[in-house]
């Protein structure tokens, strides 16, 4: 792993940790409403500002992190799961099943993401889960076209044979034998997509979709601080700020991975 | 070449069906009644009847489709619940702001993510080359709505030099279009880059040089022009992805096109807008993605007609 990308791995962490721990690091609670501090720029007791109700930005900085982190990775996770059960079965009993789940993948990808990520979200309720789901209606799709690829070279190769000649089933063979050998490239297909998840729930809470207030998540943080942009932009840098740096560190890393395992020619598709 | 494009024409029919579906069954399924939003909670069941018999809802939901399919057919999108204006033409009069911006947005990242490309490229691993990279990968990783809020605090509430919102003119145009290009400009850069580089260790390359063309021509010429057709794969897909940033970058900058009125009919439940807009924005997308297929044909004779490449 090159310098930049130990960075951006650190950088994770960090922020990661900082995130989760923010209950034992941040002193005032995300949505304290303190009246006698409203709109502070940043200083020692309160070291991003307050927002227009007083409240402590670094602690919703970090608490709203905690949920946008959360789910830009379980989506991912959620969209890899999909896509590797899609793409496995697409790919290893191919004929009319993989006609169909292909013709899906095609359907999906012709919509611009956001535009179907939007549809699928006013589907529910606004929420958390809400995002998560609309995340992975999207996103699933390209993992399963990169697995099934995968999968597609990997059917008719001899360790296959040979297991089939030693009379394991479909089952044995796909989870076994096959399942294994997609795991690191799904792996790393995640880690280069999570930048790119965190950038659109970011663009799905600030369209107001997802967690509702009180509750703070970066994007809707950036929605409801963005009339103060003027009088106060602390309240609206700070929640940016977070998000590109995090974004900006996944897709260092996925730049990283990328180079890595390019030697390997299914992963041009990545 | 023909063949070619008319295997594309014809795939596009079930994905347009595909496409209407799943708009369609979206859209069925969003929570809360249009009819009460209309007329309030409080309207007489005689007036709710009658609504619903004039926007068709009181049919079962295969009929509504199949309407909604014929309409379509006839050049139709129905009406806006609220406006009651005709959603085609509305779509119509708010779609050269949206083609206007995306344009502007174009102008700006094309010749310049080229270029950059090009230098990051020919100067690999030195200084201008590590920035030029880290600055597209900033560039994919800040959301636009944020990096619109931000040049609209430095060039509007501050130094003043343009309006922060509204849609008119170049002045208009300016920020809403620069914030649109980033993205864009970023991919653009990245794909340059690799793209020049792997062309630049290929054999005609070196034969140009050993031929004595002259450098500025071997760069210009023979590694550009053969680099250009992943570029132009990537630009096609840019272009559609506008339509993603336009949703954003449009409510940010209250700029009047397709972006906002699709967040309009959403916020109102306003079905055929929203289903109109999905459709259109959607198709559009499908035909650039049509057209960067064929301009691929042109530049890169190597794209065997079946569609495979190389």
């Amino acid at each position: 792993m090159g310098l930049s990308g130990k960075i951006s791995c650190f950088l994770i962490l960090l922020i990661f940790t900082v995130c989760l721990l923010s209950p034992y690091i941040v002193s005032s609670r995300p949505d304290s409403i303190d009246l006698d501090s409203l709109k502070q720029p940043p200083s020692m007791k309160h070291l991003f500002g307050t927002d227009n109700k007083g409240r402590d930005i670094l602690s919703r900085v970090l608490y709203g992190g905690r949920i946008s982190i959360s789910i830009a990775v379980l989506a991912a996770l959620i969209s890899m799961t999909i896509g590797l059960v899609i793409g496995l079965m697409s790919g290893y009993f191919g004929g009319k099943l993989d006609t169909f789940f292909m013709a899906l993948v095609d359907l999906v990808l012709a919509f611009p993401s956001l535009l179907l990520a939007i549809g699928v979200s006013v589907l529910f309720p606004p929420g958390v889960y809400t995002v998560m789901i609309a995340l992975s209606a999207v996103g699933w799709a390209s993992f399963a076209r990169l697995i099934r690829g995968q999968v597609f070279s990997l059917r008719e190769a001899s360790f296959i044979e040979a297991a089939k000649a030693a009379g394991c089933g479909n089952a044995r063979i796909l989870l076994v034998h096959i399942l294994p050998q997609c795991i690191p490239l799904a792996f790393v297909m995640t880690g280069l997509k999570l930048g790119g998840y965190i950038i659109t729930e970011a663009g799905l809470s600030f369209l107001g979709l997802g967690a509702q207030p009180p509750t703070a998540t970066w994007g809707s943080m950036i929605s409801a601080n963005r009339v103060f942009i003027s009088s106060a932009p602390w309240m609206v840098l700070a929640p940016g700020i977070l998000i590109a740096i995090t974004a900006l560190s996944f897709n260092v890393l996925g730049d990283d991975l990328r180079e890595k395992y390019a030697v390997n020619k299914s992963s041009r598709v990545l | 070449m023909k063949g070619y494009v008319l295997k594309k024409i014809i795939l596009l029919f079930p994905l347009l069906f595909g496409i209407t579906l799943i708009t369609f069954t979206l859209t069925k399924a969003l929570p809360g009644d249009p009819v009460y939003s209309m007329v309030g909670e409080r309207a007489s069941p005689q007036t709710l009847e009658k609504i619903r018999k004039e926007i068709g809802a009181d049919k079962g939901v295969v009929q509504q489709y199949f309407g909604y399919v014929s309409l379509l057919l006839t050049g139709e999108m129905g009406r806006s619940y609220y406006t009651n204006r005709k959603v085609l033409a509305e779509i119509t009069a708010k779609l050269p702001n949206t083609l206007k911006l995306a344009a502007g947005a174009m102008c700006l990242a094309v010749p310049l993510g080229i270029l950059l490309g090009l230098i990051s490229a020919l100067k690999k691993n030195t200084a201008a080359d590590r920035m030029i990279t880290f600055f597209s990968v900033a560039g994919v990783s800040v959301p636009v709505f944020w990096s619109g809020l931000v040049l609209m605090l430095l060039f509007s509430l501050k130094l003043r030099l343009l309006p922060p919102s509204g849609t008119g003119d170049l002045r208009y145009l300016l920020l809403p279009a620069l914030t649109l290009s980033l993205p864009a400009l970023a991919s653009i850069v990245r794909v340059t880059r690799v793209s020049v580089l792997e062309v630049m260790d290929m054999q005609f390359v070196r034969t140009a040089r050993a031929k004595g063309i002259k450098e500025s021509r071997v760069n210009g010429v023979h590694i550009l022009k053969n680099a250009m057709v992943p570029v132009v794969t990537v630009i096609g897909l840019e272009f559609g992805s506008y339509l993603n940033g336009a949703v954003l970058t449009e409510t940010i900058f209250g700029w009047d096109g397709i972006g906002r009125f699709t967040m309009e009919g959403i916020m109102k439940r306003d079905y055929p807008v929203i289903m109109g807009c999905i459709i259109v924005g959607t198709l559009i997308f499908v035909l650039i993605n049509l057209l960067v297929d064929v301009m691929y044909y042109y530049l890169d004779p190597r794209v065997r007609v079946d569609g495979t490449e190389r």
